[in-house]
């Protein structure tokens, strides 16, 4: 079935015309044109296709579209303000913590969610929580001393504020 | 759309849901959080013309401490189990056992109701609540009914559940005294793989011996088995002679097939290990507690 939703996508209400089959990937990429969420393995195992979906991180290929709507969606487009980047997009290009950045989108909004939830994360749990995000460059050193970068740059800035 | 279109339904109330599964029959499916139901929808594996949205139906998420245990509720998913502060003290193996599943995006969508309707051999959390004794509400055409857990999984992907009949929410008992429980979950391929098997065991003590044992085990049958005859252990040591009695009694229980996780020969060996690391565990846990 055919139907109009709203979905609030990066601060913005985005009104589209979708069939109940879609995915949430399908609209995001195909509709909306953001190509930061990617499909690769497509049964929510790899984390490519990330999104957060009220601040939480969600595999958007395996969310119906239609069953997003009032709720809060953030691609990797809606972190930074277009001009420079997110404190986590730099610790990740300071500590080459990507080769072919395939995974990378997926991986900084994990990041994000795991340092909005877990402000002091130990190194288990920084394991634990990006265990379903996949680089088949096999960056993991390199991403899991980015996740450090980026948690002091995130205490910096809150202690600044 | 890589998914044949179908309607989503969206009722308001279970009555509702019902109601829209009877009429519709083996054209529609309810679905929880979809992780596994899109996936397979995805992949042609299943098709509908109808998905009756069980999310669109408020107040079936909830978490709540009872007097005698917590009750969960169908649409609550893996994550805020979890996470859930009444959970984790009053039953952390059940945590535990949620934590274990895929992850934390798929915990975040899969739901409780789902996981337990759809019935997977491997599924992590089946066996912590089987130990406890975990009971469903299921609600259908023929009005509300109580299935206990060890009744609710009646083959490979096969659950007690009649057309048009829905999981409401699964009640957990409190531990007993002196009680303490475990799952211990052996992947033989990544961490986030499906389990090789998965074992929740809990021990009751009193004066110093064994009083009671409870084990269940997922991923070594075509559905999660608690496994029955193990009263010979009240009022013993739970030493050499009689991990060896244990033993044999869950060998005879379980019928493991051979798959990439393991042959059959490997998953009872490790079924026994797994064992063994269980129980030891919780003795030590109970003695110095």
């Amino acid at each position: 079935m055919k139907r109009e939703i709203t979905l609030r996508v990066n601060n913005k209400d985005e009104v589209i015309v979708i069939d109940d089959a879609d995915t949430l990937l399908e609209v995001l990429r195909d509709r909306l044109k953001l190509w930061s969420v990617r499909e690769s393995c497509g049964v929510g195992a790899c984390g490519s296709c990330t999104v957060l979906l009220d601040g939480r991180p969600a595999s958007s290929c395996f969310l119906l579209a239609a069953r997003t709507t009032g709720h809060d969606i953030v691609t990797l487009e809606g972190l930074g303000d277009g001009a420079e980047l997110h404190y986590i997009q730099e610790a990740f290009v300071s500590q080459r913590a990507l080769q072919c950045a395939y995974c990378t989108p997926g991986f900084i909004l994990s990041v994000k969610a795991l340092l909005d939830e877990t402000p002091e994360p130990s190194d288990e749990e920084i394991r634990e929580y990006l265990a379903g995000n996949l680089c088949r460059c096999a960056g993991y050193a390199d991403i899991l001393r980015a996740v450090r970068v980026a948690q002091d740059k995130k205490k910096s800035l809150a202690f600044k504020e | 759309m890589t998914i044949r279109s179908f309607d989503l339904l969206q009722p308001r109330s279970l009555a509702e849901a019902i109601t829209l599964l009877v009429q519709h029959g083996e054209d529609a499916r309810a679905i929880g959080g979809g992780t596994t139901l899109i996936i397979l929808m995805k992949q042609r594996a299943l098709q509908y013309r109808y998905l009756v949205d069980l999310q669109s139906i408020p107040g079936l998420n909830q978490i709540s401490k009872e007097p005698e245990g917590v009750r969960i509720g169908a649409l609550a998913t893996h994550r805020s189990v979890e996470l859930s502060p009444v959970i984790r003290e009053a039953l952390p193996v059940v945590a535990e056992a949620f934590s274990r599943v895929g992850n934390v995006r798929v915990r975040q969508t899969a739901s409780v109701g789902g996981n337990l309707a759809h019935a997977d051999y491997r599924l992590d959390p089946p066996p912590a609540l089987l130990i406890l004794g975990a009971e469903i509400s299921a609600m259908g055409p023929n009005g509300a009914r109580k299935i206990p857990l060890k009744d609710f999984f009646r083959g490979m992907y096969e659950t007690a559940l009649e057309p048009g009949e829905l999981l409401v929410d699964v009640k957990i008992p409190s531990m007993p005294a002196k009680s303490k429980a475990v799952y211990l979950r052996y992947s033989a391929m990544s961490a986030n793989d499906w389990p090789c098997l998965g074992v929740a065991a809990m021990v009751t003590r009193e004066n110093g011996r064994c009083k009671e044992l409870r084990l269940a085990l997922g991923g070594v049958a075509a559905t999660p088995v608690l496994v029955n005859g193990l009263t010979f252990v009240k009022d013993q040591l739970l030493d050499e002679d009689v991990m060896q009695q244990i033993l044999a009694v869950v060998d005879e229980q379980i019928s493991p097939f051979s798959d990439l996780r393991g042959s059959e020969w490997y998953k009872r060996q490790m079924t026994q290990v797994f064992i063994r690391r269980a129980i030891a565990q919780l003795d030590s846990q109970l003695i110095e507690g």
